[in-house]
């Protein structure tokens, strides 16, 4: 046997050595960490095979289909049957699941603002556990993942961002004759908006009706207007309780608000006040509106040249803010933010669970939010942002956009009873704004009816969501 | 009942023949009627006491089960009865039922007039003039969605027929988007007061016009003396029955409305809707619900009431000349 002689250096030589090379690709089967996404297969295998059954409005299901296709090759759980209900209507429809205790959906796909008003009539599946066994993350941009949580707990996978951004006319800003006349008229630089006022003032300044080209393309309706409202308070420094459960509206940042809300009327459309969406995105792109806070979804079909008349004509940013706290504080939006809820009184919610993760993961949902023909689906993930196919599909100054204003989204009334507190302000909000109701009215009658709603839900009830509330709403005052 | 009167004392019974007739009368009467009433004690008598039980109980569907509803005696009666909001949707209501029965009913006349003495090709007509009925309402909404818009086909036309600028904003003026709805529901509901009344006309018996043609009486005095008395059942009848159907119009009103703009189309059967299902305030909801029905039960009682009446005259009318006769 021969003798191993070696110095103490050329031992110690020879363990880096080894060391180094165990860290090198290739030269040892050193064990292999699962990604996240072959954690939920693993897992969803383990609850065995079904099929699912769930609630979802078919243009958001279409581009996730591939995606489910390849989940159920996997695991054999796949979807059964499917009820295509639009997402505006899916809130009355699983509130009538909620309180019949039904078990018809396994998964419900909906505006996650629901989250307390399901949980707190005990629809909801908590998802934490399958989230930890599926070693799962909501990867969002910003503070984002948040808006799935209530009362400390995970209820929702988040399938399309859906934040407000803003859109100007690119061509009309940069023109030189444009850019003079400003000049001459305000002393000022024409260029991107800032605030709600420079907004307003850019949007009077270019319209031109006779062109059938108006300032603003944002929404007054009844049902969708309240929105653009929220984004004005907010930034305003507004915040509609206080820790008592007080209605805080009619305040002068309330004030301030409604009066921008309702000067919308003097650059927008002469009918917007009952345009939604179906009305207002193809006069986005066709080029009618000179600047607008959207969905970012508009941006992927304003940069379509097969269906946009005006694919780079537009810049896309941050939705102006306001100084009117003292501070400058800039608040986006996000609602309706469509969702996968699962149902506790589902057979087959540990099924619906994985296959909702599947879908969450940042990896798994870029070909969903780039679909180019079912383009309801808007990126929210980190890895979304520096995909090149979102890049693409929504340019890189709109998907920068979209990340600035995911760093100050903010939720409409997140609380249970969340439908009732906002038609109500809804409601009166486009009273005012029809001439029905007096503008320094609004507040003031909201608050009325918002306290009836306090008091039939349960104050002390309402202060439990108000925690919830609170951890939703984005943190910073600006964009990083 | 007459067939079911005891015999009066000293008269002789009833031949067992006459008794046997009585009773198979009787039991056809309860083998049609039957079905309805299974159906109203097992499907609408349950939904009836529910109603009723939630419309005592305030249930707040976030908190708790239904059986656990507080109760709260009249409350939510009173809630609703000082509801202003309700209050309007009444008036909003009445006046959208009121003026599109009233349209129905003058349109529908007046094809069922042009319509009901045969000619050639009528059939052709008849299926044209019964096409918008057979028209789904969602489908009637925004089919005139896209027509009513400001620089939509129909302003567009009627500014060229009448040679000026026609621009109202049908679906954006608070002040006319309810009669909006009610254009569209004349539009979609007059062919039912037409085969009502084309089914009236053509049941008028021949020999009170002739015998008026006879005498020399114009068309008009015909029309105004002999047709018209004796259509005012039938007329009653449509009148009452397009009212409460237009009471009821949802579909046309929320697809192109929603309640707005403001709250200019928030009707009763939309304010009900939203308040039970956008709001989910079950226990108010229903409390409307009953005090809907409440009223519309007047309305029907007042409507069977006129109509007893019209038949009594009509009937009235007949006799005598038969009287006369003998």
């Amino acid at each position: 046997m021969a003798k191993l002689d070696f110095s103490r250096r050329t031992f110690v030589q020879g363990g880096v050595g080894l060391t180094v090379a165990n860290f090198l690709p290739g030269t040892t089967p050193f064990a292999h960490a699962a990604t996240m996404e072959e954690s939920t297969i693993a897992a969803a295998k383990a609850v065995g095979p079904a099929a699912v059954n769930g609630m979802i409005w078919s243009p958001y299901l279409v581009p996730m289909q591939p995606v489910i296709a390849e989940f159920s090759k996997q695991t054999n759980i796949t979807i059964g049957g499917v009820q295509d209900i639009s997402i505006f209507d899916a809130p009355q429809r699983a509130m009538a699941e909620a309180l019949s205790r039904s078990a018809q959906f396994d998964f419900i796909h909906i505006d996650s603002n629901m989250i307390p008003s399901l949980a707190s009539a005990g629809y909801l599946e908590p998802l934490d556990d399958y989230m930890k066994k599926a070693n799962f993350k909501i990867d969002a941009v910003g503070d984002y993942g948040n808006f799935m949580t209530y009362g400390g707990n995970t209820y929702g996978i988040p399938t399309d961002g859906n934040v407000h951004i803003q859109y100007v006319r690119k061509d009309l800003i940069e023109d030189p004759d444009n850019k003079k006349r400003f000049a001459d008229k305000f002393g000022q630089e024409l260029k991107f908006p800032e605030t709600w006022e420079e907004n307003l003032r850019l949007q009077e300044f270019l319209m031109d009706p006779s062109k059938d080209l108006y300032g603003s393309g944002n929404l007054r309706n009844r049902a969708n207007g309240v929105t653009w409202w929220y984004m004005i308070y907010y930034s305003a420094g507004g915040f509609p309780f206080d820790d008592d459960m007080k209605p805080t509206l009619n305040t002068p940042a309330g004030q301030y608000a409604v009066d921008l809300y309702l000067q919308d009327k003097k650059v927008n459309h002469p009918e917007a006040n009952t345009w939604g969406t179906p009305q207002m995105i193809p006069r986005i792109a066709n080029g009618h509106v000179v600047s607008c806070q959207y969905w970012d979804g508009t941006a992927k079909l304003n940069e379509n040249a097969a269906k946009s008349k005006t694919t780079g004509k537009w810049v896309y940013g941050l939705v102006p803010g306001s100084d009117f706290s003292g501070k400058r504080i800039h608040r986006s939006i996000s609602s309706p933010l469509a969702a996968i809820l699962i149902n506790k009184y589902s057979p087959r919610k540990a099924q619906a669970a994985y296959m909702a993760l599947w879908l969450g993961s940042g990896k798994n949902s870029i070909p969903i939010v780039t679909d180019a023909v079912n383009t309801f689906h808007d990126p929210w993930a980190k890895e979304h942002m520096a995909s090149p196919l979102v890049q693409k599909a929504y340019s890189p100054g709109g998907v920068k956009a979209i990340e600035k204003n995911f760093q100050v989204v903010s939720p409409p009334i997140y609380l249970t009873g969340f439908l009732e507190f906002q038609d109500a302000l809804g409601k009166n909000l486009s009273e005012a704004y029809v001439g029905q109701l007096p503008a320094k009215d609004v507040l003031s009658k909201t608050e009325n009816e918002w306290n009836a709603i306090i008091g039939r839900i349960g104050r002390n009830k309402l202060k439990s969501d108000l925690k919830s509330y609170k951890a939703v709403m984005p943190k910073r005052l600006v964009p990083a | 009942m007459a067939v079911a009167a005891a015999p009066a004392a000293g008269l002789p019974p009833p031949p067992a023949r006459v008794v046997s007739r009585r009773r198979a009368i009787r039991l056809f009467k309860i083998s049609l009627l039957s079905p309805l009433i299974v159906m109203f004690a097992l499907v609408l008598m349950p939904a009836l006491l529910l109603q009723l039980y939630f419309s005592f109980h305030q249930w707040t569907v976030y908190l708790g089960t239904w059986w656990d509803a507080e109760f709260v005696g009249l409350d939510l009666f009173q809630e609703v009865l000082t509801d202003p909001r309700f209050g309007w949707a009444i008036v909003r209501s009445l006046l959208f039922a009121t003026g599109s029965t009233i349209g129905c009913f003058v349109f529908g006349f007046l094809l069922a007039y042009l319509m009901y003495e045969p000619f050639r090709g009528n059939a052709v007509y008849y299926i044209i003039f019964i096409l918008p009925m057979l028209t789904v309402p969602v489908v009637v909404a925004y089919t005139a969605e896209m027509m009513l818009y400001q620089s939509g086909p129909i302003n567009d036309i009627l500014s060229r027929l009448s040679g000026t600028e026609f621009k109202p904003a049908w679906l954006s003026d608070p002040n006319i988007a309810l009669a909006t709805v009610g254009l569209l529901e004349i539009w979609n509901w007059t062919p039912f007061s037409f085969i009502i009344m084309l089914a009236g006309l053509s049941a008028i018996p021949k020999e009170p016009i002739e015998a008026a043609e006879i005498l020399g009486a114009s068309k008009w005095r015909i029309f105004w003396e002999v047709q018209l008395p004796l259509l005012r059942p039938v007329i009653l009848l449509a009148l009452v029955l397009r009212f409460l159907e237009a009471m009821a119009e949802f579909p046309k009103t929320w697809a192109l409305f929603q309640g707005g703009p403001g709250s200019a189309t928030e009707t009763l059967p939309i304010y009900i809707f939203m308040t039970t299902w956008q709001y989910f305030q079950i226990s108010k909801g229903a409390a409307m619900s009953y005090i809907v029905m409440l009223m519309m039960i007047v309305i029907v009682l007042l409507a069977i009431r006129l109509l007893r009446r019209e038949k009594q005259s009509l009937d009235k009318m007949y006799e005598q000349p038969s009287k006369a006769e003998g």
